[in-house]
């Protein structure tokens, strides 16, 4: 039910999850305090809160309001049942947090406590109560997902992954190499849906999913659109660099069939672009030779690697077989 | 199979004119090099000039695309002149290390013709098949 | 503020300087104007001491006494103005025109902080002389004085620099312009005469510059001249070799000249296709093939090209 009150008003799946968990978290801690018949007409009203706050707060408000529908309240049999889902997945979540977690976010969320008081009670300061906080609901996030989904990650490295994403905490995701995990693990890559399309879009990076021909383009576009934008670059930069996108992007393509491609913009040491491409095919058994071909001699062994090395100002690459292949590569700003 | 609007391919007397309106990628440059070779045997061109003036990249499929239609081309009897790389993308090619030795090439669609009538009025071009008398 | 009262209230400094009875009473924000008005007054006096100051600290040799004294009195002017009205802008516009006029005259960063920090020093000495009677009352001048003096020698060290190295951009910008001219000699005949060492960079300009000159001149025909190239090891061949491909895909010949025997055979060994490239000995000859190959009559044959 909750969630078709969200839905209704909300045209954003992962949004929607977002609002359902919000809503629900409020619903379920107040079970306690409300009484028992009372339970459906708050869970409304809650929700129509949480979407109303959500659409203050949100930029997507202005792209998605004409999508805004009054709710109209019949209520088919099977709401209820999604509701008691929805509940349950919730419940489950906050179980499995641990007490101080739990305690912390529900006296935040839901009693309204705020960081400084908390902070006072725990002996602790306003910031690391703040802290605490994220992290909890990140991992209530995390452990929604899971709940709602009946399922249990597949391997001990998915639960490390999905946090990290949850938090949108990007050193940690590069720690775990979340980005490799995602493309190995189909549970992870499914949950993790929801987590990404949270995270507000970056404004210093692209990621470009690679699936087939097309995405070629679209690679060495968006890396050419992203490093112009830095203002740094000549215009035979920027097709220097597209250029080698292209050729990494290609063998993706070709040799693994998907994986992504990142670019990112640098700030330290010096202002740059740095291109991640990702892939979890075959991987090149002798990546020595693949970045030996003599000058002139470019089809080598057909893998664009060292004209790209030459177009770029840093290039490496690591690839295992049967693991697959990622290469990073770098161009500075600069020299003029 | 390609779309009219990511290529063109026009008749002007015994020579076809192919213009690339926006970058293609692999599927449709292959496509685009079946329509062309097409026809080049159906018209039984006598000479091709491929424009892309409009591609901001020219990377290691593409030019090996572009060798080979110049290739088949050539087979059928028909001179391939590629035109409009702009400066940028020459540099990011040669950087690239591409192999583009045996390509005929010209600064824009008109010398690409005027090339061609000179190696169709009889007269071998000069150096690397470029140049020769104005 | 304290309710401070000098005691020796009427005792002028050994420069016969005024008493102090004007300002013993004052509020910190009328020390600066008292000061000022006593820089003023003494100008002539203390103008003498910095530039005497400057000489015996072997700064600014490089100008003349008239210009030094030209330089020190508006120096002075100004600076003892921005102590007046704070007003930092005036200061800067001064300082950047200052440094445009000495930086060709090879004034270095030292002189320019070393004489401002003389004038700052000159003028805090002379105010220690006039208020030392009263060590309460020169704190106070004190401190009033040396934040201002301390802001004017900063203002004037960043303008200077910010201007020499915008000099020195420029400088490298038209030096950059003058080694790799792209000349266009007839129409749709282009030649570069590269003069120089061949570093990374500065072939990449090279071959940028010349691939938007073959499109802006409409060129048919380059003539790369080397002869000012001291020596050509693998990667500035590389460089040779890429211009000239990159020349070819715009559709323009590329004509060597200038090769030297020497850097021939280093050519070769490093394994360059010379046949791949047309190589002609001096750039008189390299003129003629050109214009052999744009179809221009020449003095020794017609205009086909033997295949």
């Amino acid at each position: 039910m909750v969630r078709r009150i969200v839905a209704a008003r909300v045209d954003d799946a992962a949004m929607a999850d977002d609002l359902v968990q919000e809503t629900l978290v409020r619903v379920l801690a107040a079970a306690g305090r409300v009484d028992a018949g009372m339970l459906e007409p708050y869970a409304i009203a809650t929700a129509r809160n949480v979407v109303a706050t959500a659409w203050r707060d949100r930029d997507r408000q202005r792209r998605n309001q004409h999508r805004v529908v009054d709710l109209d309240t019949p209520d088919p049999p099977d709401t209820e049942l999604l509701a008691s889902e929805e509940r349950a997945a919730v419940a489950e979540a906050l179980a499995r947090l641990g007490d101080r977690d739990r305690e912390a976010l529900l006296a935040h969320e839901v009693s309204g406590r705020d960081t400084r008081s908390l902070a006072a009670e725990l002996g602790s300061t306003p910031g690391a109560v703040a802290a605490q906080l994220h992290r909890a609901r990140a991992r209530l996030r995390v452990e929604y997902l899971l709940a709602r989904d009946h399922t249990e990650p597949p391997t001990d490295r998915c639960r490390p992954v999905l946090l990290a994403l949850s938090s949108g905490d990007r050193r940690r995701q590069r720690e775990v190499e979340a980005g490799r995990h995602l493309l190995e693990c189909d549970a992870c890559a499914g949950l993790s849906q929801p987590l990404l399309d949270r995270a507000p879009p970056r404004e210093d990076a692209v990621r470009i999913p690679v699936d087939g021909d097309g995405d070629v383009v679209a690679a060495r576009q968006a890396a050419r659109e992203l490093a112009a934008r830095l203002g740094c670059f000549s215009r035979t930069d920027l097709t220097l660099i597209a250029t080698a996108v292209s050729e990494v992007t290609r063998n993706i393509v070709k040799f693994a069939g998907s994986g992504e491609v990142v670019v990112e913009v640098l700030e330290e040491p010096r202002t740059g672009v740095r291109v991640t491409a990702r892939d979890t095919g075959p991987g090149i058994p002798d990546v020595e030779r693949a970045l030996q071909d003599g000058y002139s001699t470019y089809a080598g062994l057909g893998l664009g690697l060292p004209g790209a090395r030459r177009l770029m100002d840093e290039f490496a690459i690591a690839s295992e077989v049967g693991r697959g292949t990622t290469v990073t590569m770098t161009r500075w700003c600069g020299e003029r | 199979m390609t779309g009219p609007r990511l290529v063109s391919i026009l008749r002007q007397g015994s020579h076809l004119i192919a213009s690339v309106h926006t970058a293609l990628d692999d599927t449709q440059m292959t496509a685009f090099q079946h329509d062309l070779v097409d026809r080049i045997g159906r018209d039984r061109s006598r000479g091709v000039v491929i424009d892309v003036a409009a591609l901001d990249v020219l990377d290691s499929f593409a030019t090996r695309t572009l060798r080979t239609i110049a290739e088949v081309a050539r087979l059928r009897g028909a001179v391939t002149v590629v035109v409009g790389i702009q400066p940028d993308v020459a540099f990011a090619m040669v950087s690239l290390g591409m192999d583009t030795g045996a390509l005929h090439t010209a600064l824009d669609l008109e010398e690409g013709l005027a090339l061609l009538d000179r190696i169709a009025g009889g007269r071998r071009p000069a150096v690397g098949a470029r140049g020769g008398p104005a | 503020m304290t309710g401070y009262r000098g005691q020796g209230t009427t005792t002028g400094g050994p420069g016969g300087l005024d008493g102090l009875d004007g300002l013993e009473g004052l509020a910190e924000d009328q020390l600066l104007p008292q000061l000022v008005a006593h820089l003023r007054e003494h100008r002539a006096r203390l103008r003498h001491e910095w530039a005497d100051r400057i000489q015996l600290a072997g700064l600014l040799h490089a100008m003349t006494p008239q210009e030094m004294a030209a330089e020190t009195t508006s120096v002075y002017d100004n600076y003892v103005e921005v102590l007046e009205t704070g007003s930092v802008e005036a200061l800067q516009r001064y300082a950047r025109d200052l440094s445009e006029r000495i930086i060709p005259r090879g004034v270095e960063t030292h002189e320019v902080v070393g004489i401002v920090l003389l004038l700052r020093d000159v003028l805090a000495r002379s105010l220690f002389e006039k208020y030392q009677r009263d060590f309460g009352l020169l704190n106070r001048v004190l401190d009033a004085y040396e934040p201002a003096a301390n802001r004017i020698a900063n203002t004037v060290a960043v303008s200077f620099v910010e201007e020499r190295e915008r000099v020195i951009r420029q400088q490298q910008d038209s030096i950059r312009e003058l080694s790799t001219p792209v000349l266009p000699v007839r129409e749709r005949l282009l030649i570069l005469p590269i003069i120089g060492v061949l570093d990374r960079e500065r072939a990449r300009q090279l071959t940028e510059q010349l691939l938007n000159g073959i499109r802006t001149h409409r060129a048919r025909v380059v003539v790369i001249d080397i002869t000012g190239v001291p020596e050509v090891d693998e990667s500035v061949a590389n460089h040779l070799v890429q211009t000239v491909d990159a020349s070819r895909l715009m559709g323009a010949s590329v004509i060597i000249t200038g090769l030297s025997p020497v850097i021939a055979q280093t050519l070769v060994t490093i394994g360059v296709d010379l046949s791949k490239m047309d190589t002609i000995g001096d750039l008189q000859g390299g003129l003629e093939e050109a214009e052999r190959l744009l179809g221009y009559p020449t003095a020794g044959g017609d205009d086909g090209t033997a295949p």
